[in-house]
């Protein structure tokens, strides 16, 4: 069953001699427990893809479908919800609220919600045992590490229990190290606890890690493989010129 | 606790500079409301008890319509009404009690009463001692009184005892004969005397001040009350004495001045306010972007911002309560002592109505959430994208130029109302210029800079260009600080303009009208209500003094115009022009005094034709003790000593037929030419002995006691303006110490690429002195227009002075603008110096 599904999905920043094309004509159809990568060259229109996806930005032209609701129609009230309550984002930057301690960042989504405090706290502290951060549940951002912190933004991302996780560039700033952990972890959401995950990265090796690798090349979409492995993953990107 | 309230707190109190500088700004504008608010009622109550005496618990009390004295046989006439079931005369006075010999009380409440009906009244248990009798009451009785156990104790006075009071004949010795266990009415102590002694200590001739009455336990009180009414007409008033004073007025007054001027304080706290918000959401973008991504509403970021500022304000007026209290205790401490110097009023507490309460806190918080609701609903429109991308400039930038606009039409509807004529369309012009200048000081920012950086930047080049720069990259942070400085600044000028034009008048008033050799005045000539006058043997014996040449007196009566009260001073038109003179308006002349000896006339002072719209030529009516008189005012005049009071002059001859009133309150006496002024000086001292209520001054020492109380006017003014001022500094301060945290990386970076911490400190002062400059330019500008409203505003109450353009105001202004500069880069730009290079680079 498709979770996201966008048609003809086309952005154009400014008007006239000046404007930029960032997303030409895009069809992309993501179902549920997938697992999608989306590489491309600087430029090409990932970060755009993923903001529309999320309803954080209106298209020029094109519709996305999310869940059977053409988001479009949606009111900015509505879209609030629909984020709350079935898109979790995890971005490069910025993701945590520095006053607040993990579990209450990882608790917002559900605390915006009206979840009960002890509730919220309980689920909160639950994932962010499941990403591997039981200890650290009192910890400031300042005092975590940044693969610790996006971690934090994982678990927020999945506490509200959303069919789909957007992350954009979840390892752009992190070591090789907790770049590997972070995208096993992005894994195990989509194939352990069954969310469509859509994420944009640079890195080939964090892009094997996922069922389907979505190529991209001046806002359009150049190919779409499925693969099964880091070998399947490489010759894919080869094909592209991506290697 | 909400996450709205949680991320509130952990915000508020994770930068502690910035929110205890906000606070203050709040705690300052609300200390200033709420304390006065708890100092004047106190004062007025006091005000009011003493002018009031006590009217003490019987069922009714009559006193006449002008609160002048009336005849005795009122009395008889309330008594046999049906109903009532006794009725006494009674013939009151507050006297001040003279420094020596010491009785611990400055003033005491003489009741004359009439021992025959006056316990069937108010029955007075007898302590130790007797009470008063028929006796007493007898023609060559020897002068007896008692007094409540209580007031016997304070004054340290026993039964048999002797004690002085002032009188008309200057000083009548009684003996205490007993006490009653009565309680004196709150706050003020009382002296029972026979009637017909108090008559004559008085000189009220067989006239009386009151009489109480007491109902019969089975009447009807209303039907009773109207049955009085009825009866004696509308020359008596049934309850209390008219409590609309003058003086309760004018505490009134100054009330609402404090309130406006607190209000002016907590405007400028407003600017502050604005400010943090606004700097709050530039820095939190971020963290507004995450949050809306993860789910939250705009109404929930609005939301958080205002419960942010709920609690900001809550705390801020919580501790402006507490500093109010503080104040108030302070202030009364201060105003008490220079209070009772001036006229001997008996203690006052702090008191908090409920109005104080609800303007201080409805203001502390109002002001809060109001200044928020802008930058809020800013951070309410933050697209979750906007705040993933770097930020551009000031979120504010675009409204800027729309704003400005509508500024500058404000400002030149304003300066269009400043010509109108009326004197409320000028202050309206005021307030609307200045509202004006607010909205346009984020655009009048770069020009006003671009030109006095020019004087930095000559003396140190690099610096003053990176201090403008800093500066006009946030025009709108720059605009609201400028905006609170220029408000003080306006202020300063405004009340400079006012001393300068008010005292100057004044003391041209003074010297006119009492350029008299020899003055000899009451010790609380301000409660003239109170005060005793002297019978006609005072000026008699001054006229008879060697080397005196002429004498004038003033006498007074209380009246009731349009239902106001007002003062009727009695002069000899004749005698009056040889020694003092009127200050004329309205085409008056000193040949117009002539025209008082014709009855029905009067001249009329400024004030009172301010307050009753009354010109020369017209006729009115008021009401005196012998009933309702029509009057023509003859001419418009002002005295200096009557100059704050709705006053008119009649003839002597007038005072005495229609009040009955022939005592003195004032005397004044000039001296024979290459007379022997140290003589004179020592025979009238002789004379004044006799009479302890009345103060002799010769010309030289009214003049420094004029001087002196100027002088402490003036002090109180400088006072007041600089405190207004202080706001600008806290507004100057909270701008600089935001933006060196805002720049915490850079000015890392500059001085990892080598600018020394001096050139660093230089920067921040830099900045300093360039947004004061703004704010003292528009402030000077502001400022001039009101400082001719006030001054026009007082001229309508009456007192004509001629404007004097508030030079030394504007001088004052620009060096506490300098200065306050200076004092509030002080902290912030050690702060930026201090800065450790490496972590000042990794600062977030
Ligand atoms: N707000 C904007 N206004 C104008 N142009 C924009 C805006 N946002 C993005 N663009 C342009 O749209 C194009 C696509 O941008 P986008 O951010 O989607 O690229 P990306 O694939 O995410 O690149 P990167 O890998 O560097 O993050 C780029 O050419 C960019 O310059
Ligand atoms: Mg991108």
């Amino acid at each position: 069953m498709a979770i996201v599904e966008t048609k003809g999905l086309t952005k154009v920043y400014g008007s006239g001699e000046t404007a930029v094309v960032a997303l030409d004509h895009v069809d992309l159809t993501l179902d549920a427990g997938e697992f999608v990568a989306v590489m491309g060259p600087s430029g090409c229109g990932k970060s755009t893809l993923l903001n529309l996806i999320g309803g954080l930005d209106a298209p020029t032209s094109g519709t996305v479908v999310i869940d059977g609701r053409e988001i479009s129609t949606l009111s900015d009230d509505e879209m609030t919800r629909l984020r709350r309550e079935r898109i979790g984002f995890v971005f490069q930057f910025f993701n945590l609220i520095p006053v607040l301690d993990a579990s209450e960042n990882a608790a917002l989504p559900l605390v915006l919600n009206g979840t009960g405090a002890a509730e919220a706290r309980r689920k909160a502290e639950e994932w962010l045992g499941r990403v591997g951060l039981g200890d650290r549940l009192r910890a400031r951002p300042d005092q975590l590490s940044g693969g610790q912190q996006q971690r934090v933004a994982i678990a927020r991302a999945l506490v509200s229990e959303p069919a789909l996780v957007l992350a954009d560039e979840p390892t752009g700033n992190l070591d090789s190290k907790s770049s590997e952990e972070i995208a096993s972890l992005l894994r195990q959401v989509s194939a352990e606890w069954g969310r469509a995950v859509l994420m944009v990265t640079h890195d080939p090796r964090i892009a094997a890690h996922a069922d389907r690798i979505v190529f991209m090349r001046d806002g359009r979409v150049v190919d779409d493989t499925k693969i099964a492995d880091a070998a399947s993953a490489r010759v894919a990107m080869e094909r592209v010129g991506l290697l | 606790m909400s996450i709205a309230l949680r991320l509130a707190w952990r915000y508020l109190s994770g930068r502690k500079l910035r929110t205890a500088l906000t606070t203050l700004a709040i705690v300052f504008g609300v200390m200033l409301i709420f304390g006065l608010n708890g100092v004047l009622p106190g004062m007025r109550d006091a005000m009011q008890r003493m002018m009031l005496a006590a009217i003490g618990e019987v069922d009714l009390t009559v006193t006449s319509a002008s609160s002048a004295p009336f005849p005795a046989e009122v009395a008889q006439r309330v008594a046999e009404v049906r109903g009532v079931g006794a009725a006494t005369p009674v013939a009151r006075r507050t006297v001040a009690m003279p420094a020596k010999p010491d009785y611990k009380v400055t003033s005491l409440v003489v009741v004359g009463i009439d021992p025959a009906t006056a316990y069937a009244v108010r029955p007075m248990p007898v302590a130790d001692g007797r009470l008063l009798e028929e006796r007493d009451d007898a023609p060559d009785a020897a002068p007896a009184a008692i007094a409540s156990r209580a007031t016997a104790e304070k004054m340290g006075v026993k039964v048999g005892d002797a004690i002085v009071l002032p009188s008309a004949s200057g000083t009548t010795e009684v003996t205490l004969v007993g006490t009653i266990d009565s309680p004196a009415p709150p706050g003020s102590d009382e002296l029972y005397v026979p009637l017909s002694l108090a008559q004559e200590m008085f000189a009220l001739g067989d006239r009386i001040t009151d009489v109480d009455a007491v109902f019969e336990a089975t009447a009807d009180r209303t039907a009773v009350e109207r049955a009085v009414k009825d009866r004696l007409g509308d020359a008596y008033t049934i309850g209390g004495i008219a409590t609309e004073s003058t003086l309760a007025a004018g505490f009134d007054a100054a009330a609402a001045i404090f309130n406006v001027l607190g209000f002016f304080a907590l405007a400028m706290g407003g600017f502050i306010i604005l400010n943090t918000f606004r700097t709050v959401v530039a820095e939190r973008r971020h963290d507004i972007g995450m949050l809306r991504a993860t789910g939250a509403s705009r109404r929930t970021i609005l939301g958080l911002f205002l419960t942010e500022s709920l609690l900001q304000g809550a705390i801020g007026t919580g501790l402006g309560l507490l500093a109010g209290w503080g104040f108030a205790v302070f202030v009364s401490g201060v105003l008490r002592g220079y209070i009772q110097g001036l006229m001997r009023m008996e203690d006052f507490g702090v008191v908090f109505e409920p109005q104080a309460w609800v303007l201080a806190v409805g203001l502390g918080m109002g002001v809060t959430v109001l200044a928020a609701v802008v930058p809020a609903r800013a951070a309410a429109r933050i697209t979750p994208l906007d705040a993933l991308r770097p930020q551009i400039g000031d979120v504010y930038e675009k409204a800027a130029t729309r704003r400005a606009w509508a500024g500058l039409a404000l400002i030149v509807v304003g300066a269009a109302l400043l010509f109108v004529g009326s004197t409320g369309a000028m202050g309206l012009g005021c307030v609307l210029i200045l509202v004006g200048m607010s909205l346009g000081a984020a655009t009048a920012v770069k020009p006003i800079t671009d030109a006095t950086s020019r004087a930095i930047e000559a003396v140190y080049r690099s610096e003053g260009g990176v201090a403008r720069a800093n500066l006009q990259r946030n025009p709108g942070r720059a605009g609201a600080t400028a905006s609170a400085v220029m408000i003080s600044i306006a202020l300063v000028v405004m009340i400079f303009g006012m001393t300068s034009s008010v005292l100057g008048g004044y003391g041209e008033y003074a010297k006119r009208t009492t350029g008299t050799d020899f003055l000899l005045i009451p010790n609380n000539l301000i409660v003239s209500g109170g005060a005793v006058g002297a019978g006609p043997e005072l000026a008699q014996r001054i006229r008879a003094t060697d080397g005196i040449a002429a004498v004038a007196t003033l006498r007074y009566a209380p009246a009731v115009v349009q239902g106001m009260t007002v003062q009727v001073i009695g002069i000899d038109p004749d005698e009056y022009g040889r020694i003092a003179s009127f200050r004329w308006t309205e085409g008056s002349s000193d040949a117009d005094l002539e025209r008082l000896n014709r009855p029905g006339t009067v001249i009329a002072n400024g004030n009172f034709r301010g307050q009753t719209g009354l010109g020369k030529g017209d006729t009115f009516t008021m009401m005196t003790p012998a009933g309702k008189r029509t009057f023509t005012i003859v001419g418009g005049g002002n005295d200096y000593i009557n100059a704050k009071l709705p006053t008119v002059y009649v003839s002597q001859d007038a005072l005495a037929e229609l009040w009955g009133v022939t005592t003195d309150i004032m005397v004044l006496a000039n001296a024979k030419e290459g007379a022997d002024r140290a003589a004179v000086r020592a025979a009238l001292e002789g004379i004044a002995r006799d009479y302890p209520s009345f103060a002799l001054y010769d010309s030289a020492e009214w003049q420094k006691v004029t001087d002196n109380l100027f002088a402490q006017l003036r002090a109180t003014y400088t006072t007041l303006a600089l405190m207004l001022a202080i706001p600008s500094l806290l507004a100057l301060l909270n701008t600089l110490a935001i933006g060196v945290l805002a720049r915490t990386r850079e000015i890392g970076m500059l001085r990892a690429v080598g600018a020394t911490r001096r050139q660093v400190k230089r920067m921040v002062v830099g900045e300093s002195l360039l947004l004061a400059s703004v704010g003292v330019a528009a402030g000077l500008v502001a400022g001039v227009p009101l400082s001719v409203f006030v001054v026009k505003a007082i001229t309508m109450l009456g007192l004509e002075f001629p404007y004097v353009f508030p030079w030394s105001g504007m001088a004052a202004a620009v060096a506490i603008g300098l200065a306050f500069a200076g004092l509030a880069a002080w902290y912030p730009a050690r702060q930026a110096a201090k800065l450790d290079v490496i972590r000042a680079l990794r600062y977030e």
